[in-house]
């Protein structure tokens, strides 16, 4: 029981940072002169019936010994742990082993580089989805905003006007419809989404068409207008004619 | 257009919440399969008796947390729906955030501010991968760009209506 408290006191003495190291050991190895001390006889007998092992390279018998020794004994075994520890560590450094260590090193670093690019890939999709004026959803959100200020689509549907896209399969209707195409050299996108409003049953689609500004690079839009049945549109902006 | 006839939103959530624990359940079952048979004692007998045990044990805890988690996104995301009067994924990345930050409540203000960025993060690259999946699936089924005219229901401004938007197969 001695010996594993001894062991203990061996083993925190080992500890990373040398302040814990070295406070540590000096109340502990007073106490450990307290203890062995005393029982200086028992352990003599305990030492002949344990068999040395080698712990880290120095056998137990060197660290049980008496009174005003054991800061010697302790300097000791610490300096054979350090000495022993630096052979173990030169012969670990082969070139075959730095060679695999840079391997690992190099393959670690391709897979970050990856994720980060697919990572960086994703979000920049998302950004350009949500920020940037050519996006389908931006369109939708312009056009929806003109038609929940323009008067008449407001008597025909009713006060808070919602709008959707197609419907998919989980039930979630984010995707909005969208066509690109070029005409005389400008890119123009056509959106068409629903509106439905607090009237029951009433159910409007939406079509809007944005050109590509050439100067601004900006989009604008060419058109807009609901198609509230077959029979009744309802034209909320008309540009075309500012066109040569 | 569409083929139900009700909204989607109320009854999505309960939707959400089953699918999640459901991916829960068999997700966390077969990682907790293989862990308690790796950490159970040598033997055919004892690996599957602790298999059996950990994935008894822990995969309905896993799906539950799960379809808390999901429970509460569908919620959140179907009561922004209602508020803004929009489907957009801006509610999706919102509702990632306050599910990130109300479940981490009981861990105080930091943690919370943390779990919605990771939340928001999330499921923002959730929507990339679906935004990306959308639009590449449906560049293979169109053919070349067509000279589209401008619609009927413009030209007379009156409001003449077409028989039929030809051009309708051209959106994806």
């Amino acid at each position: 029981m001695l010996c594993a408290f001894l062991r203990v006191v061996q083993h925190m003495e080992k500890l990373p940072g040398c302040l814990g190291g070295q406070l540590l050991p000096h109340f502990v190895h007073t106490k450990a002169c307290l203890k062995t001390q005393p029982l200086r006889w028992g352990l003599f007998e305990q030492k002949k019936t344990v068999h040395p092992r080698t712990e880290l390279g120095f056998t137990r018998k060197t660290f049980c010994t008496q009174g005003p020794d054991p800061q010697k004994a302790k300097e000791d075994s610490s300096k054979q742990v350090s000495v022993h520890r630096n052979q173990r560590g030169e012969t670990g450094l082969s070139m075959s082993q730095k060679v695999k260590e840079a391997g690992r090193d190099f393959s670690y670093l391709i897979v970050v580089f990856f994720g980060v690019s697919i990572t960086g890939a994703l979000l920049y999709t998302v950004f350009k989805e949500l920020f940037s004026s050519s996006s389908p959803n931006i369109i939708y959100g312009k056009a929806l905003g003109k038609c929940r200020a323009h008067p008449e689509v407001i008597s025909v549907f009713g006060k808070p006007l919602k709008g959707y896209g197609e419907m998919s399969r989980r039930g979630r209707r984010q995707h909005v419809s969208f066509v690109e195409y070029v005409k005389n050299g400008l890119k123009r996108i056509r959106v068409k989404f629903y509106i439905e409003g607090s009237e029951p049953g009433r159910q409007g689609t939406v079509h809007a068409e944005v050109e590509e500004n050439p100067q601004s690079g900006q989009f604008e839009f060419r058109y807009v207008y609901v198609n509230v049945t077959p029979m009744r549109s309802i034209i909320i902006e008309d540009n075309r004619s500012q066109e040569s | 257009m569409e083929e139900y006839a009700r909204e989607p939103c109320p009854w999505r959530i309960v939707d959400d919440c089953g699918g999640a624990f459901t991916m829960g359940v068999i997700g966390g079952g077969v990682f907790q399969a293989i862990k308690g048979f790796r950490n159970a004692p040598v033997g055919i007998r004892h690996r599957f008796r602790g298999s059996v045990n950990a994935v008894r044990i822990r995969a309905p805890q896993i799906g539950g947390s799960f379809a808390v988690w999901g429970g509460l996104f569908s919620t959140i995301d179907c009561g922004l729906v209602r508020l803004r009067g929009k489907e957009d994924p801006w509610n999706s990345i919102t509702s990632g955030a306050l599910t990130g930050a109300v479940l981490a409540a009981r861990s105080g203000p930091l943690a919370m501010v943390g779990s919605a960025m990771m939340g928001g993060i999330l499921l923002a690259l959730i929507e990339g991968v679906g935004i990306l999946l959308t639009r590449y699936t449906a560049q293979q089924f169109r053919n070349a760009p067509p000279f589209l005219e401008d619609p009927n229901q413009l030209t007379p401004k009156e409001g003449a209506p077409a028989p039929g938007y030809p051009n309708y197969q051209q959106y994806h």
